[in-house]
């Protein structure tokens, strides 16, 4: 058995089973933006996982050469950082002094991601590729993780969101751990810890749209009552 | 094949829709010109093409599955980012030109494989090329141009947005790659573009009917006010 074809179709379920309850609660008149992007992050996660898919079935080296299933995983760290800087962090943080104790608490996470490119990627004994490939996913990742780190931390605003919506952000740290603990296992050749951090990820994955759905509804409903 | 062909057919597909753009109404006339953008593209990218097979040894299913969806999608983004920082239009009238962008590149890259193969073509091969390549083309453009929709509304969202589907369209452009050129997954490869084009369709058709409606509904409560 192909352990990476097994890793891939994992995720690719799960995350395609978030992706269509995320349509479902989302795409509908009225509802906010903050889930569709989250939505939109799933659906580039299943679509890299299929191009990961049919380049194994096709018989092709897959871990020796760059392929564009790697862009699944930024594409969906990128709407993440998306959902965050664009639509959540201007109601959270005004950029007064008075928020800044937070903002230096989360350079933590970006220092810790591209720190751990060093000893994973650059210093490890892997190749060129992998190489130039860790240090684009950790930078995407370092970016992304600044403000996950932030709404876990920074005091809470009107009606809960920030509270409501720490579950979520906690997880989507979890889940860039795990794509670096895969990224790290597929550098290395090593197929079974690349399932298990696949696999992770996958429950990762699956989780996410029902705790923002659930804490945006809390707001939501704060927000009705006054 | 004389080595100027795609340069011929060019000529014979641009100028004839060229010259009918003065004539055609205000409101088609930019369809049109992102149509022979698309056009233009298409040639253009035919030589990048080139380049990159040389660039990596003639490696046809590599090249094609992994390079020229990256180069395709982000020249053939270019044309719309210019609209949206030209003129200020709405998400609808983005999606549009896009759309015709891709169809217009669609149409080119159709003709000169049409003419490179014209002994081994067929009537099924003439279906699906065209009900899969160039549908595939405009949807994955049109969805760089939802994001871009947003560089207006919402700054802080346009640049990662835009991004992100860009990466987005790029995997979905290499799977349909993939498919189409791998003999156990060709037709998932044709039926992809389809099924992702038609709850689109569905989607534009119900809210055309609900717009349709509220607008005579409008209507009749001021002719029964008056």
């Amino acid at each position: 058995m192909n352990y990476y074809l097994l890793a891939n179709i994992i995720v690719c379920i799960f995350a395609f089973v978030g992706f269509v309850y995320g349509a479902m609660q989302f795409f509908r008149h009225g509802k906010a933006l903050y889930g569709q992007m989250i939505t939109f992050a799933l659906l580039c996660v299943v679509i890299g996982r299929i191009f990961n898919i049919a380049r194994i079935l096709s018989g092709v080296n897959f871990i020796g050469s760059f392929q564009l299933g790697t862009l699944g995983i930024i594409g969906s760290f990128m709407f993440f950082y998306t959902s965050n800087y664009g639509t959540l962090d201007s109601i959270v943080d005004d950029g007064t002094k008075e928020f800044l104790k937070y903002r230096l608490i989360a350079m933590v996470a970006p220092v810790v991601v591209i720190g751990l490119y060093f000893p994973l990627f650059f210093l490890g004994d892997v190749t060129k590729i992998w190489k130039v490939q860790g240090a684009v996913l950790l930078f995407f990742m370092a970016l992304c993780s600044y403000f996950h780190l932030k709404h876990l931390v920074i005091t809470d605003v009107e009606f809960g969101v920030i509270k409501n919506l720490r579950p979520y952000n906690l997880l989507a740290l979890l889940y860039m751990m795990s794509s670096i603990a895969e990224c790290y296992a597929m550098s290395r050749n090593n197929s079974v810890m690349t399932l298990v951090s696949t696999c992770f990820s996958a429950v990762f994955l699956v989780l996410m749209i029902p705790l923002i759905s659930r804490g945006l509804k809390k707001s939501f409903k704060r927000k009705r009552n006054g | 094949m004389d080595s100027n062909m795609i340069y011929i057919l060019f000529i014979c597909i641009f100028v004839p829709i060229m010259v009918s753009v003065p004539l055609i109404e205000k409101s088609s006339r930019d369809i049109t010109i992102y149509i022979l953008i698309g056009i233009v593209a298409a040639l253009f990218i035919s030589e990048v093409n080139g380049m990159m097979l040389k660039l990596f040894d003639n490696d046809i299913l590599y090249v094609t599955t992994t390079i020229t969806p990256v180069t395709e999608e982000i020249i053939k983004a270019f044309p719309v980012l210019f609209y949206v920082f030209l003129f200020p239009a709405s998400r609808r009238k983005l999606l549009s030109i896009s759309f015709a962008l891709g169809i217009g590149f669609a149409l080119f890259e159709n003709t000169y494989i049409l003419i490179s193969n014209v002994e081994s073509v067929s009537l099924g091969w003439a279906l699906i090329r065209g009900f899969s390549t160039a549908l595939m083309h405009g949807l994955c453009t049109a969805a760089v141009g939802y994001g871009m929709a947003y560089v207006r509304l919402k700054k802080k969202l346009a640049l990662p947005g835009t991004f992100s589907l860009l990466i987005t369209a790029i995997i979905y452009h290499g799977v349909f790659n993939i498919f189409v050129q791998t003999e156990s997954m060709k037709y998932f490869g044709f039926l992809l573009p389809s099924v992702t084009y038609m709850p689109f369709l569905i989607y534009i058709i119900i809210k055309n009917k609900k717009t349709k409606t509220e607008v005579e509904g409008k209507s009749i409560s001021l002719v029964t006010k008056k």
